[in-house]
């Protein structure tokens, strides 16, 4: 069969194009060759955290025109101010989360550094450091991703705030070392939850925000968090920690599952290796999977593979980039040797190249006109930002997403 | 300012200054180790790792080849527990010169390298992934060494014997009293403290600094620093230290160390031995030629690339080159009383971790005249600290240490199983706030990941000891990071580049770690 678009990738961009192509009745097939950075990454939406300067931003919605003016190729200048809101917008109520393209929160991270974020989970909200105030940094022993003195510490000097930390001692049944994932399925269990918040009442003192790292129950994680603010009587927030992300995960879960419930088609496990076109057009992408090829057709194609980090993109042992399925070619590729600056935290040349796009987000070829007319691009694949320094990555899967997923509405109205 | 009085001062934190170290201190010679930054941070610690078994050397230099036979074997001994016995395969590959192996079996023979011709098919066997083309194979008793236990058992057991050890004590010059050397005046470089020593003798064990501690007793000595690199793949490609059967050259060994192999080196003249930057065109070199001893080379992970500085010494003064006391073309020992006029300071450079034993031995030696002492060298008898029930390290030590009780602690570190207990144990014991010195002490962050997921743990858990602050465990992560990034980011490509990504993800993404560096 044919599907009305074919959606290569299943990350936060991959997801996004998929929904919304979904959400306006296409029929629509995702492929991936597995999950995505979202079980990386916190779950959340950085849109625009720091200037080109590296200054931080408060009002990403109000800061992109400067911005943009000093960043021309950025995928934002293609999708535009108002996509980029309404994109927030759409992701916000689709999850149930807090926040717009207008405002930044001002976040801790599990170092206790603040992290400039728009849109977030409400049980992120807690923790926003703006408006000064007490918190309780809460370590939970045999969780090792997550240092709750040193996270208080760094918070005294990062914001006007007051911090504290305590390690609590829930029952582990014998056992030492338990990951993120480990503590949010425990979460869920009655007789655990009771146990941390007795033991936290003790050294709870009143007026306090309480910040637990973000391991608070995966299926029924809402429930959980409400529980404990009611059970505590404060405000209680969540602290993303080291991989595999837990708030990540629920965001995942919940876009697939809606992603299902409006008919898309979801097949993880094959990697898509090349294309079948035919002149300007691409007829086909091509899978690999135990041994077999599987060919998915369709009228539009979204490429949302990531970038280097994902396989989307490659570098060779010899300097040469490639796009990974259509060989297409990669823009602002600076030269072997001189790519990256040793400064870790300076600014990397090679974070700004990836595919160039016209302003549908269709890549462009070796001559600078659009490869194929049916096929687009979002999300990290995409050249022309630098999402670290930033704090734009999960911005720009959104908005490219949500862009691209338009585009092809448009071109192919019915 | 403190002062410090003794009988030696040794200048030096590697394996030459550990070993003079603890030579000097088991003759019961009153004994003070200066080393400007942590002991084996200088070449020692930036090496190719490899115990020699001479073969490298039967051709082109047979008496470095005779030095490493017995030293290869005590070393063995006494060090059992800093080495693992990979042994060694010398082939030959299409690009070789096949008559070298006559050359090289024949070299074997003259300088006692004990050596054994393999079937090409048993070799292959032995290492699956060599190159299939290879047309023969000797085996060696190479090995791997472990430059930071070797360097640490040395000075431990030196502290037993009475030695003071002291790192990130800089020397900043010698204290002559007439034509003669009579101490040092020390830096310490972490709480900007100096330091005063009153020694009989000082040995100058800088290796590649020698010329700049020498001269600080007027002395001119010329080295030439010869800088060569290293890359870590991020698996053991082989089992066994695999060598090119031909003159050596760039780029012709593979070592096999813990859970990484390493693929070696360059060698190009740099005018200052702290700055040996990696050049493109260098990993490009080692790329290619570890392509022609394992086939795919270049889609494996390149994991970490470093350069270490090999002092070359050339006698510049007219005359003298009989005097400097030449022990072998493999190292040098300049007594600068006869050299130069200038008593009471000896220089000892050069020569390979293989031979460090040797190079002390002649050198206490040497300090004992000085001193009008006759006392005997017993370190080839006395195996170091961890070393004495004779065996030696193997791959799958730490996970058989976890095994019996396999839940009962925190990991810290996958890569390298590492414990929560361990590292705190190393932090207390080495009473440092660097992380980096704990990567040396415990291998911590140097497998796969290269501290992708432990770095965050242990700065945590540093912050946790008692007295270290937050600024202060910030500051050691961020440099931790730097020091990794001047690692990794001259061989990023393919696969190492995502797990580069995976680990910004980790300290950018989700740590954020751009405001506490502001
Ligand atoms: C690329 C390369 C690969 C090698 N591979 C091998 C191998 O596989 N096997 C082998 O056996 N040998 C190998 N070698 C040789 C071996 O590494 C060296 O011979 C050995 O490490 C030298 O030790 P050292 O103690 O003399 O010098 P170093 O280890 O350099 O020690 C000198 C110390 O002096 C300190 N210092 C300098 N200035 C001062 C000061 N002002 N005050 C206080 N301290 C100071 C430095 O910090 C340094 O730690 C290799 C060498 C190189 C360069």
């Amino acid at each position: 069969m044919t599907y009305d678009a074919v959606v290569v990738g299943i990350g936060v961009a991959g997801l996004t194009a998929a929904l919304r192509l979904a959400e306006h009745g296409r029929r629509v097939l995702v492929v991936a060759k597995g999950v995505g950075s979202t079980h990386l990454a916190p779950g959340r939406l950085d849109i625009l955290g720091y200037a080109a300067g590296g200054q931080r931003i408060e009002r990403p919605a109000a800061a992109l025109g400067a911005f943009l003016a000093e960043r021309p190729d950025h995928p934002y200048a293609r999708v535009g101010a108002r996509t980029l809101s309404e994109s927030a917008e759409w992701f916000r109520a689709r999850l149930g989360y807090v926040g717009s393209a207008d405002e930044n929160f001002l976040l801790p991270t599990a170092l206790g550094a603040v992290k400039p974020t728009a849109v977030v989970p409400p049980s992120a909200v807690g923790g926003d450091l703006r408006t000064g105030g007490r918190f309780l940094i809460v370590g939970l022993q045999g969780l090792k991703d997550f240092f709750p003195a040193l996270c208080a510490a760094n918070l005294q000097n990062a914001a006007p705030v007051r911090a504290r930390a305590v390690e609590l001692h829930p029952p582990l049944g014998g056992e030492h070392d338990v990951n993120g994932l480990g503590f949010a399925g425990r979460f869920e269990d009655e007789p655990f939850r009771e146990a941390v918040v007795r033991e936290l009442r003790i050294t709870f003192a009143p007026g306090e925000r309480v910040g637990f790292p973000a391991v608070l129950g995966l299926r029924e994680a809402e429930g959980v968090w409400r529980e404990l603010e009611e059970r505590v009587r404060t405000r209680v927030f969540e602290i993303p920690t080291l991989p595999p992300s837990v708030p990540g995960i629920r965001m995942f879960e919940s876009l697939r599952s809606a992603l299902r419930a409006a008919g898309a088609r979801i097949v993880v496990g094959d990697a898509v290796v090349r294309a079948r076109t035919s002149g300007r057009r691409v007829e086909a992408v091509v899978a690999e999977a135990a041994g077999r090829t599987v060919e998915y057709s369709g009228e539009s194609f979204v490429l949302a593979t990531g970038g280097f980090a994902s396989g989307g993109l490659e570098l060779g042992s010899d300097g040469a980039a490639r796009e990974t399925v259509l060989g297409l070619p990669i823009a602002g590729l600076p030269p072997h040797g001189e790519r990256f600056s040793p400064e870790y935290l300076g600014v990397q040349p090679f974070a700004r190249a990836g595919l160039a796009v016209d302003e549908r987000l269709r890549p462009l070829g070796e001559d600078g006109n659009v490869a194929y007319e049916n096929l687009y691009a979002a999300g990290a694949t995409l050249g022309g930002a630098e999402p670290w320094r930033e704090a734009s990555g999960e911005g720009i899967s959104v908005a490219t997403g949500f862009a691209a997923a338009e585009a092809i509405v448009q071109s192919t109205a019915r | 300012m403190a002062a410090l009085q003794t009988d030696v001062l040794v200048i030096g934190g590697g394996s030459t200054g550990a070993g003079v170290a603890r030579d000097a201190a088991m003759r019961g010679l009153g004994t003070v180790l200066v080393e400007r930054r942590d002991l084996a941070d200088g070449t020692t610690g930036r090496f190719h790792g490899l115990l020699h078994s001479g073969g490298r050397y039967v051709v082109k230099d047979p008496p470095a080849a005779r030095e490493c036979v017995p030293e290869n074997a005590i070393l063995r001994r006494i060090a059992a527990d800093c080495i693992e016995d990979t042994g060694g395969l010398f082939v030959t590959t299409p690009p070789d010169d096949p008559a070298y192996a006559e050359q090289f079996l024949a070299g074997c023979r003259a300088t006692g390298v004990p050596v054994e011709e393999l079937p090409v098919g048993e070799a292959l066997q032995r290492e699956p992934r060599l190159n299939p083309r290879i047309s023969r194979a000797f085996l060696v008793p190479d090995a791997a060494i472990d430059p930071w236990k070797t360097v640490w058992a040395c000075a431990r057991s030196a502290q037993a014997y009475g030695a003071r050890i002291l790192t990130y004590h800089r020397v900043v010059d010698l204290v002559r009293s007439g034509d003669r050397v009579v101490g040092a005046r020390l830096a310490n470089d972490l709480t900007g403290e100096e330091v005063g020593v009153e020694a009989a003798v000082v040995v100058n064990a800088s290796g590649a600094w020698a010329g700049q501690i020498a001269r600080m007793a007027g002395c001119d000595v010329e080295i030439q620093p010869g800088k060569g690199i290293m890359i870590a793949m991020n698996h053991r490609l082989v089992q066994t230290v695999i060598n090119r059967c031909k003159m050596p050259a760039d780029g012709d060994i593979l070592v096999p160390i813990r859970t990484v192999s390493v693929i070696g080196t360059t060698d190009v003249r740099v005018p200052d031995p702290d700055e040996a930057p990696v050049t493109q065109g260098e990993v490009e070199q080692m790329l290619d030629e570890g392509e022609v001893l394992v086939p795919g080379f270049r889609r494996a992970r390149a994991l970490r690339v470093w350069a270490g500085v090999r002092p070359l010494f050339q006698e510049t003064k007219p005359g003298l080159v009989s005097d400097t006391r030449d022990v072998s073309r493999s190292h040098t020992l300049l007594d600068h009383a006869r050299r130069d006029g200038v008593e009471g300071l000896l220089t000892i450079t050069g020569g390979k971790t293989t031979t460090f034993r040797l190079m002390a031995e002649v050198t206490v030696d040497a300090v004992c005249e000085h001193l009008g002492v006759k006392r005997p060298c017993r370190t080839h008898e006395e195996s170091l600290p961890g070393s004495q029930d004779g065996g030696h390290y193997w791959l799958g030590a730490r996970l058989a240490s976890r095994e019996p009780v396999p839940r009962s602690e925190q990991i810290v570190c996958e890569c390298e199983l590492i414990t929560r207990r361990k590292l705190e144990e190393a932090i207390d014991r080495r009473r440092t706030v660097n992380l980096d010195d704990i990567r040396r002490t415990l291998r911590l962050g140097m497998g796969p990941c290269q501290g992708g997921f432990c770095i965050y743990r242990a700065t945590g858990i540093l912050h946790a000891r008692h007295g270290v602050d937050a600024e202060t465990a910030n500051g050691s992560l961020l440099s931790f990071l730097q020091e990794r990034w001047k690692g990794v980011h001259p061989i990023l490509y393919g696969d190492q580049l995502r797990q580069a990504h995976l680990d910004d993800w980790i300290f950018q993404g989700v740590l954020n770690v751009r405001e506490l560096a502001r």
